[in-house]
């Protein structure tokens, strides 16, 4: 049996086991909870470290496996990872158990809200193995309606009635949208199947007509967009973050919304070439709206929350010009971006949900020199606000770094050539080092530096390491992508080299070809 | 050892030491304390090993050692974490290594009781890894890296007392002018990598070497955004604003960061890139009007307006640190004003001195404000000779070093600047100018608080700091003194692949080689030098109770104290365009996505609910009659 089944089922058999729990013994729910994930995060690492020596099936991709489910349709569950997927396992996997260990915030109605999480955990992982579209389809689905549930009912704040419509309302759009494209795609490819790997294979003998792929791709790429922030579709995520409970935002904004931008990756751009090249200039304008105009907008947000959210729609920006680009570093760097955004919106939200727990209100105006009250959050939390603002050290550098690279010889051809890739290259790197770093030191400044604030006398740091658990692992992680960038690259660069020389795209690019001087 | 293994060692050791005290040893101040001293004089020692078994291998002037890791490796993108070992950054060891032992061990004293006393050490280690990360570095990449945690343990070490206003907003902007060179550094480091396949610094040379037309149209371009970023590290016009501000941190780190090494790093960098910025003039289409301007005409006059410009705040500071401050921005100028006249061996000289005589001056500052308990105004100063002998003596070396006199080691690397620029009128002029500024406003420090009778109750009571402060000051006034005789200009003549002057007679032939090389530079300098001083002397020898220069000067004397109002403009670009631009996405992201589309969308379909709601009101005869009245209208469509 492949260890990716236990990765995906592990989750949700915990899950139904727990239903079965009377709700009373919730040291035994936690407990199990916490077991579980940790599970999952253990084999995750260890395919991470066996990676190399697994054997390579077809399509490129470890661990494969198969089991039919409705063959007339040709829908079977069946999973298997390459480098690209598995960077985003182990960040999921690594975040889920974060997530449930601060979850100890949450005091009443436990039962139903581990359970809610577990699925949630399990349908993220679950989408990330899976290699059909229909379970591709189902799990991010499974995921995403214990989010909607769980800002609804244990939420915070006066808005969260509001912002749970809001992001139903946005997601339920967004991947409606997106079945409707990858419905038209399994019935205009005519290969009568839903798997991803023959599914590539047909279509790469007996190419979609050029018109059909343009008319499918922007219902993938608006219907994946909205799910992943793409601005202007974006305003549903600072303001449901600030509402969601802890772990909530740290699985949404660290993992599940990494599925959108993962689903266009590995389904949209390789399944529809020639409509990827007509709709991902459009992407690379949209960008610029996260990048900067994101950016802007945290510079005047009061609230930590509406700060981190949007930070981290910017973020998403990053890859979207990582993937645009269509070259083999900028992709590469891509993903980088959304395993390493991954681990610090998690590691963000975490430590933002650490200070609500202290004194019930996120408002920046209210705080000030609490870095000598809470050493360790503070110092935590200025070394996430320095990643966000890509300083070498920590993953997101790498990841913003190798999407700058290969954005500048990106042969993408935006305005029929009116305007260079270049300009967007350098908007991203103003975006990326100046206004990034506008409002992430000016969050230090007034958070943690300065005289100290009134009303604050109470707060204290997490005692013990059991409580520092959570973030430590998630800052470990984020310095060790950053200090040994290999431990990704390595795995993601063959991924990343399939799906551009599959849109044609040659590799290395040619003006580059190894001048290397002897 | 093996050199290169011994250069691993020297850049790790300070890492551990930071991560050692960070993790283990906060609440042990003393201990952390030796660990970081110990990490910093192993490295020392380690760098002077290095060099000896350096010297044993007989390189050639262009010849170097290197040894590296593969750290990345994407595509046509291969980055190593290499080390690249020559001359130049053999001499950058010593100096770094050498200068931040002795403020190591003056911080022990300084810092002496401060609640936050192994925070510093550990962030003083952290910036000792950064700094010789830069100094080591083999590729661009690699220098970006330890260029942007230079400028975190900067940002650390400025705000280290964070709790004080002043010091915070200091610290936050250092780091984001910073940015703003690192954006360009970036940016060119990107188009160089696209135009020649590589990063690695001895690739780019020889490339260049072979074609020097390699970088296309965007040569000039490139090198100017390249040029950016030691415009940011070094705080050259116009991006120079920060470096005053940065005077809130600890003295020892104002002598270490902002005077000797990080400030300098940007020098170095040009320096190890020259070949990035000496090819011929090219600019991609929309600057074509730049045509026939190289990249180096641009550096040389940054570096000449900033040493002037600097030169002229200085004369009307009255914070003893400030002066010094405004003083290494326009040594630092000077340096950069060099590398754009061709010869970054003479900028990388006065690095070197400077570095001595700098650091020197902090400390002896330092000395001063520790005695005075953290009073800074010159004003309240005075009479200090005879209460603070050996900081006054050693002061008074640093400030002959750093004015040019014979034989003090700011002299000879001054004349290489001064001569640098001779073939270009405007910018010797301008260099003779700023060596009189220089004269003037240091002469004036001297008088105003060492010299003269006190002007502050306080100053009746300093007295001299402890052994652990004073020794440091001696060393580096030795080397003040001697750092002009050790050959070090020969070597980096080399290095760079010139002609060295010969002075084998001895070391008075050396001591006055200027005189005989390049005599206009050397004897114009001294001038300059000799009329700053005497004017110095005539307005403040007498030890005037208050400045005279406003009444004589009026309207430029205020405009000088405030620094060309260059802070206040930034301020005002500032709030025109970010936050102007921040408050306008704020206000469309509030209002027009989320008030207008998402609430719209929300409102049409409540709208509707209620509408179709005041349908269904249950009464019968409204239903018969809407029934009736749909019949109505089908059956007056079917007919017509």
């Amino acid at each position: 049996m492949s260890p990716l089944l236990w990765i995906l089922l592990l989750p949700l058999l915990t899950a139904a086991a727990l239903v079965l729990v009377p709700r009373t013994y919730s040291f035994v729910i936690r407990t199990a909870t916490l077991v579980c994930t940790a599970m999952v995060a253990l084999i995750a690492l260890g395919l991470m470290g066996d990676f190399d020596a697994a054997p390579v099936l077809e399509g490129g991709y470890r661990w494969v496996q198969r089991i039919p489910w409705v063959p007339s349709l040709g829908i079977s569950l069946s999973v298997g990872v390459d480098g690209i997927n598995l960077g985003l396992v182990v960040m999921g996997a690594l975040v889920a158990f974060c997530a449930a260990c601060v979850s100890n915030e949450i005091k009443e109605r436990t039962k139903e809200y581990y359970v809610l999480l577990l699925v949630m955990t399990g349908g993220i992982l679950g989408a990330f193995v899976s290699l059909d579209l229909f379970f591709l389809y189902f799990f991010h689905e499974l995921a995403l309606v214990p989010t909607f549930i769980m800002i609804g009912v244990w939420g915070r704040g006066e808005r969260r009635g509001y912002a749970a419509f809001q992001i139903t309302l946005y997601l339920t759009l967004g991947a409606l949208i997106a079945l409707i494209g990858l419905i038209a795609l399994y019935l205009q490819s005519g290969a009568r199947t839903f798997d991803l790997v023959e599914l590539t294979q047909y279509l790469a003998a007996n190419p979609m007509p050029v018109a059909r792929q343009v008319f499918i791709f922007p219902w993938l790429l608006f219907g994946l967009g909205i799910l992943v922030s793409l601005w202007p579709f974006h305003t549903w995520a600072p303001i449901g973050y600030g509402s969601a409970p802890t772990a909530t935002a740290m699985l949404h904004a660290g993992v599940l919304k990494k599925f959108g931008l993962y689903a266009l990756l590995k389904v949209a751009i390789p399944l529809l070439p020639e409509g990827a090249k007509v709709w991902l200039p459009w992407a690379a304008w949209l960008c610029l709206g996260n990048i900067l105009y994101c950016g802007w907008v945290a510079m005047r947000q009061r609230d930590l929350n509406l700060l981190i959210g949007n930070s981290s729609v910017a973020h998403v920006g990053f890859v979207f010009l990582g993937l645009a680009s269509l070259t083999w570093v900028g992709v590469t760097g891509a993903v980088v971006v959304m395993v390493a955004h991954g681990f610090l919106a998690a590691l963000s939200f975490a430590l933002s949900g650490w200070l609500h727990g202290q004194s019930r209100s996120l408002d920046m105006t209210k705080m000030g020199g609490l870095l000598k009250q809470l050493p360790f959050v503070g110092a935590v939390m200025i070394m996430a606000m320095f990643a966000g603002c890509g300083l070498p050290g920590f993953g997101n550098f790498v990841g913003e770094m190798l999407v700058l690279f290969g954005g500048w010889n990106s042969d993408l051809v935006i305005c029929g050539g009116w305007v260079p890739m270049r300009w967007f290259v350098a908007a991203a790197a103003w975006g990326a080092l100046v206004v990034a770093a506008v409002y992430m030191l000016r969050a230090v400044r007034t958070m943690w530096h300065g005289p100290r604030a009134e009303g604050w006398a109470s707060a204290a740091d997490p005692v013990g390491l059991w409580r520092k658990l959570p973030f430590l692992v998630l800052l470990g992680s984020l310095l060790v992508t950053g200090i040994w960038p290999r431990v990704l690259t390595d795995r993601i660069a063959p991924g990343a080299r399939v799906i551009v020389e599959g849109v044609g795209r040659s590799v290395p690019p040619p003006q580059l070809a190894a001048q290397r001087v002897p | 050892m093996k050199p290169e293994t011994l250069a691993w060692i020297i850049l790790v050791l300070p890492l551990l030491s930071a991560a050692v005290i960070t993790l283990f040893t906060r609440r042990q101040p003393g201990l952390s304390a030796r660990i970081s001293v110990g990490a910093v004089a192993l490295a020392f020692v380690a760098s002077i090993l290095l060099v000896l078994g350096y010297g044993r291998l007989h390189l050639g002037p262009g010849e170097m050692l290197l040894t590296s890791v593969s750290w990345l490796e994407v595509g046509g993108l291969s980055v190593d974490l290499g080390l690249r070992l020559d001359a130049m950054s053999n001499l950058m060891l010593l100096m770094v290594t050498g200068v931040g032992l002795m403020i190591h061990l003056y911080s022990r004293g300084y810092m002496e009781g401060d609640p936050g006393y192994s925070r510093f050490f550990a962030s003083l280690s952290l910036f000792m890894f950064s700094m010789l990360g830069i100094v080591l570095a083999a590729n661009f990449v690699m220098m970006f890296l330890f260029w942007e945690l230079v400028g975190v343990s900067s940002y650390l070490l400025i705000g280290f007392w964070h709790e004080r206003a002043s010091a915070a907003d200091a610290a936050k902007k250092a780091f984001l002018t910073n940015r703003l060179g690192d954006f360009g550094f970036l940016l060119g480091i990107i188009m160089v990598w696209s135009a020649l396949g590589t990063v690695d610094f001895l690739d780019i040379q020889r490339a260049l070497t072979v074609n020097p037309a390699a970088l296309g149209v965007g040569a000039s371009l490139a090198g100017v955004l390249i040029f950016l970023g030691a415009m940011g590290k070094s705080a050259q016009f116009p991006l120079h604003v920060w470096l005053p501000d940065a005077m809130e941190g600890p003295t020892p780190v104002s002598a270490l960061i902002h005077a000797a090494t990080m400030v300098a790093a940007g020098v170095y960098m040009l320096a190890r890139s020259f070949v990035v910025f000496n090819v011929p003039s090219a600019w991609p289409g929309g600057l074509d009007f730049l045509h026939g301007v190289t990249a180096l005409d641009v550096i040389a006059w940054i570096g000449g307006v900033t040493s002037l410009l600097a030169a002229l705040m200085a004369v009307q500071q009255s914070d003893i640190k400030r002066i010094l401050a405004y003083s290494t921005l326009s040594q630092l100028g000077y340096m950069v004003m060099a590398v754009g006249c061709a010869k970054p061996d003479a900028g990388m000289f006065h690095l070197l001195t400077h570095a001595f005589f700098k650091a020197l001056l902090f400390l002896g500052a330092g000395s001063i404000i520790h005695a005075l308990h953290h009073e800074q105004n010159i004003w309240k100063m005075g009479g200090l000779k005879s209460r603070l002998p050996v900081t006054y003596w050693t002061f008074l070396v640093g400030t002959l070093a750093l004015c040019g006199v014979p034989p003090f080691s700011g002299f000879y690397s001054k004349d290489g600047i001064l001569a640098a620029a001779e073939t270009r009128p405007l910018l010797f002029a301008l260099g003779l100018l700023v060596a009189g500024l220089t004269a003037f406003y240091m002469f004036r420090l001297v008088f105003v608080a060492l010299r003269g009778v006190p002007r502050d109750a306080q100053v009746t009571h300093a007295h001299e700091p402890g052994p652990t402060m004073l020794w440091p000051l001696r060393l580096l006034a030795l080397a003040s003194v001697l750092a002009g005789f050790w050959g070090m200009e020969g070597v980096l003549q080399g290095v760079f692949g010139r002609a060295t002057h010969d002075s084998h007679g001895g070391w008075l032939a050396t001591a006055l080689a200027p005189f005989g090389h390049a005599p206009l530079a050397a004897m114009m300098g001294l001038f300059a030098t000799g009329f700053g001083f005497a004017l110095a002397w005539s307005l403040y020898g007498s030890g005037p109770a208050h400045d005279p220069l406003p009444e004589k000067l009026g309207v430029v004397a205020r405009w000088m104290r405030d620094k060309f109002y260059f802070d206040e403009l930034y301020a005002v670009l500032i709030r025109v365009t970010h936050d102007a631009l921040a408050g306008l996405a704020d206000w469309a992201d509030r209002w027009l996505v989320a008030g207008f589309l998402v609430r719209g969308t929300h409102g049409t379909m409540d709208v509707f609910g209620r509408v179709l709601r005041l349908v269904q009101t249950g009464n019968l005869q409204t239903y018969a009659f809407a029934a009736a009245l749909g019949l109505a209208v089908v059956m007056w469509l079917m007919l017509m």
